[in-house]
């Protein structure tokens, strides 16, 4: 099996609106890739065993089918072999992970992974519409449910069975608010300014859906963002710094969260976890992950895991990204992926561990609701910025050398889609 | 020898209004109906932003989707007639509402499922509040929605929750389930009310009152844009 490594990252800047076309926002991207790269040559990528791997969610967002088509000849790679990822949310993260098994298998020896979205073109309500068909047409979407609804009763549910607080919500989302502020590619930077927030000023943002507010859910953004992974020898001719990609995974779940509780594929699965179950609620067929937990999550992170033989995650693992739409997800995610028990994830919120100078850092970059949401470009974005750690470049690419983690070996960086429907985990190292 | 299908026969149609699309498609044909002309910074990073100048046009686009409700339209028929159906697998039992024509447990190798006549009464498993409803629900907000668990069934059903006050909505609720009266056939002809006292979530003084100045905020809202309500 052969090693992957990253040899270069980039982002075009996530805000809303951009007006820049989507191929422009990717060349913009690309181009960034070959001013870090110099003897890159896309032109001998069809000689040299080279492809490309394009991450974009939505057709509907611009009535734009097959847009990776457009993108791939605009950047000159005509004739290169190259198809399009799709998998809602878990788009760029399954990007991700597809072309680190196309290089791990050594059908190529190097892969372009560039992922956008443009979502300012249809009217909010549109967009929230084409976000939400990724729900069920027939079951979920035409019940009156939002996405943010769907969301929203996980958390609630959450709230019930393990005690999660309307300020540990709010706490995440003034973590991530407060993270993005030195991050020169973060909408929340852009519209916003530099000034700090607090968990009041989360509280006076307006309520969406109970018990999430506007701050705590992530932003609607337009962007994109660039990855260059290559095998060692190819790597290693590239660049000085590669960092590896060692650990991949992707699991799944349910299309409708309403499927969960007694879904007999999950029963008995992960016992430990159904053992955490709380005497005092009435306990479903199958307790992990009812409508509590994301069972996707933790398929994808064991997978993941065990690719890159980590037996302790906690301890391994120097700092996080997870693909967080609603703060909710930061707190399930963490039990999810290991990281402490079931239930205990708001402690760790509670704590500080999350915090920056905390024991276990997550969202540096501001995640979903302040780095910017721009769905086909996000976890590509997120792997940037844990790949910018891990390569100590975070002083030159945000120009905020006090934001760059002093020495950091290990990242990891989860993504998904729907309600948890799928998940994708991928482990950074130097 | 294989068979060559009988032609479809339509048993019963609610026609849509044929003038009413043929207007909305020819309008939504894509010709631009306006345009502006902006000037706006942009750049791949805050560091690198110049003046940019871009051209946007309205662009209209319709659409109407005949779609097929397949092998269960059988629940669509039966909210037409005020019936809740589901469906049930012959071999391990598990039980369906949404109703699957094949049962999803692994064991039973997508076994066919049968059709099986509900009880109108559920519990919520979970809920939300909206304080932003999809647009033709919007007068309603705050609107209260509701996984619910239909009586006997092994899945939830989402569906708004009516004659609750939000504040007192909780999980583990009774809940009766009606039909509309005048169902369209699709789930929005379902419907939750209370079967007993609401107790409402445990909240803290600080939460309920932000509860509450939330509700009179979405409500002062709705409002302003549909009059008394």
């Amino acid at each position: 099996m052969k090693k992957v490594a990253i040899v270069a990252g980039s982002i075009s800047r996530f805000d809303n609106p951009r007006h820049t076309l989507q191929e422009e926002m990717v060349a913009e991207s690309v181009k960034a890739i070959l001013d870090d790269v110099p003897n890159l040559d896309l032109g001998s990528f069809i000689k040299n065993d080279g492809a490309a791997c394009y991450s974009y969610f939505s057709d509907i967002l611009e009535q734009q089918q097959c847009m990776h088509w457009i993108i791939h000849d605009y950047l000159g790679l005509s004739a290169v072999p190259a198809y399009r990822v799709e998998s809602g949310g878990a788009t760029p993260i399954d990007a991700v992970i597809n072309a680190a098994l196309w290089i791990r298998s050594g059908k190529f020896k190097m892969v372009l992974v560039s992922g956008w979205e443009k979502m300012n073109e249809l009217h909010i309500q549109k967009i929230n519409e084409a976000i939400a068909i990724a729900g069920d047409t027939d079951w979920d979407f035409v019940s009156g449910f939002t996405y943010n609804a769907f969301y929203a009763t996980l958390e609630a549910r959450r709230m019930h069975v393990f005690g999660d607080t309307e300020e540990d919500l709010a706490e995440v989302a003034v973590l991530n608010h407060n993270n993005a502020l030195d991050n020169p590619y973060s909408q929340w930077l852009a519209r916003h300014g530099s000034s700090k927030i607090s968990v009041e000023d989360v509280y006076k943002s307006r309520l969406i859906s109970y018990p999430y507010r506007l701050l705590e859910c992530a932003m609607t953004s337009e962007g994109a963002s660039s990855l260059l992974l290559a095998d060692e020898e190819t790597a290693r001719k590239l660049t000085d710094t590669p960092i590896w990609i060692t650990g991949v995974g992707f699991g799944t779940d349910t299309m409708r969260p309403g499927d969960r509780p007694d879904n007999p594929a999950w029963k008995g699965l992960f016992p430990e976890e159904e053992n955490t179950w709380p005497d005092n609620i009435p306990r479903p067929m199958s307790p992990y992950p009812d409508l509590v937990n994301f069972g996707s999550f933790k398929v994808a992170a064991r997978m993941a895991y065990k690719d890159a033989g980590i037996k302790d995650p906690r301890r391994e693992i120097d700092f996080v990204e997870i693909f967080d739409p609603y703060a909710g997800v930061v707190i399930a995610g963490l039990e999810d992926m290991d990281f402490c028990k079931r239930g205990e994830g708001k402690t760790m919120i509670r704590e500080g561990v999350i915090e920056p100078h905390g024991e276990l850092p997550c969202q540096l970059s501001g995640a979903l609701t302040a780095q910017g949401h721009a769905v086909g470009a996000t976890s590509i974005a997120q792997v940037v910025d844990v790949y910018w750690q891990l390569s100590q470049q975070i002083g030159k690419k945000w120009g905020a050398p006090g934001r760059q983690l002093s020495n950091p070996k290990r990242g990891l960086i989860q993504g998904h889609g729907g309600t948890g429907c799928q998940a994708g985990v991928t482990i950074l190292e130097v | 020898m294989p068979k060559q299908p009988e032609p479809e026969k339509i048993v019963k149609e609610v026609e849509y209004d044929k003038k009413w699309w043929d207007e909305w498609v020819r309008k939504g044909g894509w010709r631009p109906e306006g345009y502006k002309i902006i000037e706006l910074e942009d750049g791949p990073s805050l560091n690198e932003l110049t003046p940019q100048k871009f051209m946007i046009a309205h662009r209209p686009h319709a659409n109407m989707f005949h779609h097929s409700y397949g092998k269960v339209s059988k629940f669509f028929e039966g909210l037409l007639e005020g019936r809740l159906l589901g469906t049930k697998c012959p071999k391990c039992g598990l039980t369906y509402c949404p109703p699957r024509a094949h049962c999803f447990n692994p064991k039973c190798r997508l076994q066919e499922t049968e059709w099986i006549e509900l009880p109108k009464r559920g519990t919520v498993h979970s809920y939300t509040i909206m304080a932003i409803a999809w647009p033709a629900l919007a007068h309603m907000q705050p609107l209260v929605g509701a996984m619910v668990r239909i009586e006997g069934t092994n899945t939830c059903l989402p569906m708004l929750m009516k004659d609750i006050d939000p504040e007192k909505v909780n999980i583990d609720l009774k809940v009766n389930i009606h039909i509309a009266e005048k169902p369209k056939g699709d789930l929005l002809d379902v419907y939750g009310t209370p079967a007993e006292e609401p107790r409402g979530p445990k909240r803290t003084e600080e939460e309920l009152k932000r509860f509450r100045a939330d509700m009179e905020l979405t409500r002062e809202w709705v409002r302003r844009k549909f009059g008394s309500k």
